[in-house]
């Protein structure tokens, strides 16, 4: 079963400064129980298509339907299912972390009891032990983030919107938000996930979809993006290289004061034994999906010129 | 969600955002007080002593109004700073059950200052159990009113930075431009009925009159110079600001 269905959505904000076309009819589908990877650079509609989809946005055109609910015409019927983590959000200043998420639950209509419990689980699941009791505006922003994001993945929501979720965490912090997150989706809840840390996107998602300029590139799984660019392997070269005579072989972009070039499996042997004649130091890897999602966005910048930002 | 749990959830918001908040800020607490009792002290100082009653009941009034000054920013620094507007309005509670929480912490930051200034009303001049329990229907009413205004005005704010300027025009023409803190015997009497263009006046002049003050007629307009005049001027007009701000209030962006 689809938990979120778009059909030819389109959002063009109006000012007073000109048009921008946001989503440029998006249609995407998210099966019920799916851990949703959302990828774009910034401006390239992430935002806009999450608070269409939870209501709190109106489309200029087009349809979207969450669990089979018009979120267009029944935003009530569709804020019963579903809890967002707003992009950049930041909790109350005076509230605790454990306060929060107690709050918020017995808010959203969880008994006392229950409230306390998850919030007690959740707590210990973050890492916020040791700052249950210290008021938000005593904690640091990675600290007041994981307390937004405890607060909602407390809900258990149907569908859980995640903008950003990890934002200025540490690396300690953001994989014990992960694995929250994990945890999450085997409770069967949907989550859609934006995020600029493409490490995380392939950790987490099962699926993900790469957005520019409103439309969608991509829409697949991570594997299958790496796929897509034809590019297997990555060679780094510290020195006896040009860019120009790497062109030919793939990608190349300079990196830690040498070249990186991403080619076929069919090239390495050619390259590698370049690189012995020239004494150059060579380390080779996989394609990150990192790299795959440059050179996808890149190339769609490359095709759509002249772009820009919004007013 | 139940009405029952709607209910309890306005509670809620009412407690750890008005209650918990006026705890761990006690500036706030001095903050509320500070301008009505400046007004009070100011009017002590230099206005005939007879002219003093009508000061207390303009402190009383001016706290009510406060609330939605204090409405307006609360919720557009809740909703453009920290984004929790959003995070409360995509759950089960409905939109009217947030705005009633936030209406209800404003109160509560109000409620010291305002039986500050009823324990002083009692003392300047005699006040009955029913005129007591009329200024309450009064407080009540202008509650509503100011905090609908408030709540309007946030959610057409794009930027903090809009929200003082506005803030300061709006509230100020409904607190200290008209009668509120002196008589409406001090405004010519032919230009008396241009004082009720601001609803706060219609709550000022019922104030006075439950507080067994002299209240002041408006020559050429009966309905403005009765009790039962501007009682229904302040219900219809609250009525109609409620009205407004839930209609128009921006639950969703366009």
């Amino acid at each position: 079963m689809d938990a979120l269905v778009a059909h030819s959505l389109t959002k063009v904000y109006r000012s007073r400064h000109g048009t921008a076309r946001a989503l440029d009819g998006v249609s995407l589908t998210i099966r019920k129980g799916q851990l949703f990877g959302f990828l774009g650079r910034n401006g390239a509609g992430k935002t806009t298509f999450i608070k269409i989809a939870s209501g709190l946005l109106l489309p200029t055109s087009g349809t979207i339907e969450l669990f089979g609910i018009d979120v267009i015409a029944h935003p009530r019927e569709v804020r019963e299912r579903i809890a967002i983590i707003p992009q950049e959000g930041k909790p109350f200043y005076h509230l605790t972390p454990r306060e929060h998420i107690q709050e918020y639950l017995q808010v959203r209509g969880a008994s006392s009891e229950s409230a306390k419990s998850t919030a007690d689980e959740l707590v210990h699941a973050m890492g916020l032990e040791p700052y249950s009791k210290t008021p938000a505006m005593l904690l640091s922003g990675g600290l007041q983030q994981r307390t937004l994001v405890a607060m909602v993945l407390a809900t258990h929501a149907e569908f859980l919107f995640l903008d950003e979720p990890t934002l200025g965490m540490d690396p300690f912090a953001r994989r014990q938000v992960w694995e929250v997150i994990r945890r999450a989706a085997r409770k069967g809840s949907t989550i859609l996930l934006t995020t600029h840390y493409l490490d995380e996107a392939e950790q987490l998602s099962e699926e993900l979809a790469v957005i520019e300029g409103g439309h969608i590139l991509y829409k697949g799984a991570a594997e299958d993006l790496k796929a897509k660019v034809h590019r297997e392997v990555r060679l780094h070269f510290d020195r006896g290289f040009t860019s120009r005579e790497l062109e030919p072989y793939g990608e190349v972009y300079a990196e830690k004061g040498g070249l990186t070039v991403m080619t076929t499996r069919a090239r390495v042997e050619e390259l590698t034994r370049l690189a012995l004649e020239r004494r150059s130091a060579v380390s080779i890897g996989p394609v990150t999906l990192e790299e795959a999602f440059l050179t996808l966005v890149g190339r769609s910048i490359e095709e759509d010129e002249p772009g820009g930002e919004w007013p | 969600m139940t009405w029952r749990k709607q209910a309890n959830a306005v509670l809620r918001i009412c407690w750890f955002n008005g209650c918990l908040g006026l705890i761990r800020s006690p500036l706030v607490f001095v903050a509320l007080f500070l301008t009505p009792v400046s007004f009070l002290f100011f009017l002590y100082v230099v206005a005939p002593r007879a002219e003093l009653p009508y000061g207390v009941v303009g402190g009383v009034l001016f706290s009510c109004l406060f609330t939605g000054s204090g409405m307006m920013n609360d919720c557009a620094y809740l909703r453009l700073e920290r984004q929790m507007q959003q995070v409360f309005i995509t759950s089960p509670l409905r939109p009217i059950s947030w705005v009633l929480g936030m209406a209800l912490s404003e109160l509560t930051f109000t409620i010291p200052a305002l039986v500050l200034f009823l324990v002083v009303l009692t003392l300047v001049t005699p006040v009955s159990i029913s005129a007591f329990l009329a200024l309450i229907g009064v407080i009540v009413l202008t509650w509503l009113l100011a905090t609908s205004l408030g709540f309007l005005l946030s959610t057409f704010f794009r930027t903090l930075r809009e929200i003082w300027p506005i803030g300061m025009v709006v509230f100020t023409s409904l607190s200290v431009l008209p009668p509120v803190f002196y008589s409406l015997a001090a405004v010519p009497a032919s230009f008396r009925w241009i004082a009720y263009v601001a609803p706060s006046t219609f709550a000022s002049q019922l104030a006075v009159s439950a507080a067994g003050l002299p209240v002041t007629s408006v020559p050429g307009a009966p309905f403005l110079s009765s009790v039962g005049g501007q009682l229904l001027g302040l219900v219809l007009l609250t009525a109609l600001f409620i009205g407004v701000a839930m209609r128009f209030a921006r639950w969703r962006d366009p």
